[in-house]
């Protein structure tokens, strides 16, 4: 369909290295495939401490951090309409003709999607959480959605039951709604050479960062009871936050300190290291869209145990996770269930089907059929636009159409005070395809502190 | 995994799946949906049916407390207008301390007798000679304000202290009582202290000001905790004690001002009678959504 046609995408999320996580991990690599297959991308985030400006990473992928300061959890200050001048330099700059912006809690990416198609470009969007109905946050965010999503071109999930989360959060159709999960690099995480013995001791690993909505509150009570149950099964703790001294209590009470060790936060770059130490590795999640920590752990060859929440169920064949309820019996029976399994699994063949499961190229491929799909929506004008949105609720709607029509006349004054034609656009740079193909898609990131240029222009 | 199955079946097309591994589904758009499309979706699961009858029973603690506070108005307002003397109200106090105290020794909320000596009567004293001490630092507190910001931020405090007191439960606690208060009902409660001192300071004596500021703090601090040991003990005699309460509320308001009376009598019928009406009819727009999205609970007690 799209394999032909060439975008100019605009990658928007506030969530982008040097921070780390699954959004993170799911732009990068999203960018990096889609350079490859001869799509221009530029991705476009906040400042991150200095680091502001324009950068470049590997594989000339071009990413703007904007000088705005990120003010509660690294999202930046929703302004409504003040992001209207720099998003549409850029989007002339760089001749861009498609705007994909990532996660619902990610303020810039909203602001993005409202200022581009406000100038009639075609936007889609990702959504990479899941989102209650009850609690007065999540009624506001589903508000901020419903607004962003409501002439949204196409919109994305990470999986099925994201997917409906999303249609009923923003009352958009199905159809409208793509399910493309995230993939993870099997190349980074392989299993170990030699795998860690069985006979003597059983490892569970469990790499998360230890807040409420991980289940640290659950690992509490599950560990202490394992430990008695089977006195051949050691833990590693993996990850830092606001439980790990609820954890080490628990180490201390029960003196387990020989037994469950508490590694603090690991880096990305050696969480496989820490994987694949381990024989079976440990979700307890409270709730989660994709989780592709799960991937990673499979990509090494470790048997999956985890909590039957949100989207994880679709994650992989049955054969390879062990699914428990949110509750510390259910979840020893489901650790216990999986020691007996571990006998007849190879590391490296779950590495195998990994690889035929998962894949970032497939990952992007899809995506593409979504830009091409959103390319062939009819273009709207500013009224068709206004009506869509007056529909969203009785004081909302109409509060969101101020917002349109204020950030409308804002783009007809920059046409005026800075007319399109005046603002230079960027020459495409060619990189050298055979050094990056040697490269793969290994994150490298050390070139990335390099070129800094363009900066004049903020 | 697509050409295992396409193995199983050859001659049929493989059935779509609802799961995330294994690339696109051959045959299947990504945005194909299909009848099990938001099957795990339950609405309305935790919905309570209400009883007319049981929510008018239990909004009578609201009214019951809008009462307590009409009448410390009135006390403050005949005391304001020499109606009642320094002794008189004294008396009051008195009467109320102890009539308070026989009523937590008798309704069985944790309280015996040598916790109501060793705690209550101790911290009781040093507490009245403390406001006796202060007294006249009350008096003279707000002498240079004009009376009418006075009445107007009074009020404003009280509508402020009845708008998130804490109807169901008592802020101040029986001791070894677990729960810590809301902040909320903290705020309550030190609006009603702060309007007990503006109302203290416009007084002609020391001895009145201490008399109203230990009358308006008795029942603004403790006035909850014991209405609540009666509703915990016998709920026939809360019911009681609240109509009465009512009745002679207002009957005493009548007597004041007529307008006055129409004004609280009509908020007694909207608290008791129009408000769980309300709130049976707009249960019907009552409209939850759950399914497999929701971040799941745990079934024990977290320490945090």
């Amino acid at each position: 369909m799209g394999d032909h046609e060439k975008h100019r995408i605009m990658m928007v999320s506030d969530f982008f290295y040097p921070n780390v996580g699954g959004v993170e991990n799911h732009v990068y690599y999203l960018s990096q495939c889609l350079l490859k297959l001869g799509h221009k991308v530029v991705v476009v985030t906040h400042a991150y401490g200095n680091r502001s400006g324009v950068r470049y990473m590997t594989g000339g992928l071009k990413v703007y951090y904007i000088p705005w300061r990120p003010f509660f959890n690294q999202s930046t200050f929703p302004t409504l309409i003040g992001m209207l001048p720099i998003i549409r330099t850029i989007l002339i700059r760089e001749r861009i003709t498609l705007v994909h912006g990532h996660q619902t809690f990610s303020t810039l990416s909203h602001h993005a999607l409202l200022n581009s198609r406000i100038m009639g470009y075609k936007v889609v969007f990702t959504d990479h959480s899941l989102n209650g109905f009850g609690d007065v946050g999540s009624i506001h965010m589903n508000k901020v959605l419903q607004f962003t999503l409501a002439d949204v071109s196409q919109a994305i999930c990470v999986s099925h039951t994201s997917k409906e989360n999303t249609v009923l959060r923003s009352g958009l159709s199905a159809e409208k709604v793509f399910v493309i999960p995230n993939a993870v690099d099997t190349e980074m995480f392989k299993p170990a050479f030699e795998p860690p013995s069985r006979s003597s001791e059983i490892v569970i690993v469990v790499i998360s960062r230890l807040v409420y909505r991980k289940g640290a509150d659950l690992l509490v009570e599950v560990i202490p009871e394992l430990c008695r149950l089977c006195p051949n099964v050691r833990f590693v703790i993996g990850g830092d936050g606001p439980k790990r001294v609820l954890l080490e209590e628990m180490r201390e009470h029960n003196s387990l300190q020989d037994r469950v060790e508490m590694l603090g936060a690991v880096p990305h770059a050696q969480v496989r290291s820490v994987l694949i130490s381990g024989h079976i590795f440990l979700n307890s999640s409270l709730t989660e869209a994709f989780c592709i920590a799960i991937l990673e752990a499979a990509s090494c060859g470790l048997l999956t145990v985890s909590t039957r929440v949100g989207g994880v169920p679709e994650v992989l064949p049955d054969d390879m996770i062990v699914l428990a309820e949110p509750n510390p019996a259910d979840m020893v029976r489901a650790i216990q269930k999986a020691i007996t399994m571990l006998p007849k699994i190879d590391p490296q063949v779950m590495h195998n089907r990994m690889k035929e499961l998962y894949n970032w190229h497939d990952v992007a491929r899809r995506t593409e059929i979504v830009y091409a799909r959103a390319l062939k929506c009819p273009h709207q004008d500013l009224l068709e636009h206004l009506s869509r949105h007056l529909s969203c609720g009785a004081w909302a709607g109409k509060l969101f159409c101020f917002v349109m029509i204020m950030s409308f006349l804002l783009w007809h004054l920059l046409e005026l005070w800075q007319p399109a034609d005046d603002i230079e656009e960027v020459p495409d740079l060619i990189f050298q395809t055979s050094m990056m193909e040697r490269r793969g898609l290994k994150k490298e990131k050390k070139m990335t502190d390099d070129g800094e240029f363009g900066t004049s222009f903020f | 995994m697509d050409h295992r199955l396409a193995s199983d079946s050859p001659q049929f097309r493989p059935r779509w799946r609802k799961v995330a591994y294994g690339g696109m589904q051959p045959g299947f758009d990504d945005n194909y949906t299909d009848e099990s499309f938001l099957e795990g979706m339950v609405m309305n699961a935790n919905v309570v049916k209400r009883d007319m009858l049981k929510v008018m029973l239990d909004s009578v603690s609201i009214s019951e407390y809008l009462c307590i506070v009409a009448l410390v108005v009135l006390v403050w307002t005949y005391t304001l207008e020499s109606t009642i003397d320094e002794n008189c109200l004294l008396c009051i106090d008195v009467s109320l301390l102890v009539s308070g105290f026989l009523i937590l020794l008798y309704t069985p909320e944790k309280v015996s007798l040598s916790i109501l000596i060793h705690h209550y009567f101790l911290n009781i004293s040093f507490f009245i000679i403390g406001l006796y001490v202060l007294a006249p630092i009350y008096q003279t507190l707000t002498r240079s304000i004009s009376s009418d910001s006075i009445w107007a931020v009074t009020a404003s405090l009280l509508v402020l202290h009845l708008f998130l007191h804490d109807y169901s439960e008592s802020t101040v606690n029986a001791p070894g009582a677990l729960k810590n208060p809301a902040l909320t009902s903290c705020i309550s409660v030190n609006a009603s202290v702060v309007a007990s001192v503006f109302i203290a300071s416009r007084l002609p004596s020391r001895l009145h000001v201490f008399a109203i500021m230990l009358f308006s703090l008795q029942v603004f601090l403790f006035g909850p905790l014991v209405t609540y040991c009666i509703k915990k003990y016998s709920f026939r005699l809360h019911l009681c004690f609240s109509i009465s309460l009512m009745v002679v509320t207002l009957s005493f308001v009548y007597m004041l001002h007529r307008l006055l009376f129409v004004l609280l009598l009509s908020l007694l019928v909207f608290v008791n009678v129009v408000c769980p009406y309300w709130l049976i009819r707009i249960q019907e727009y009552k409209f939850e959504i759950n399914g497999p999205w929701d971040e799941a609970k745990l079934c024990f007690a977290i320490t945090d």
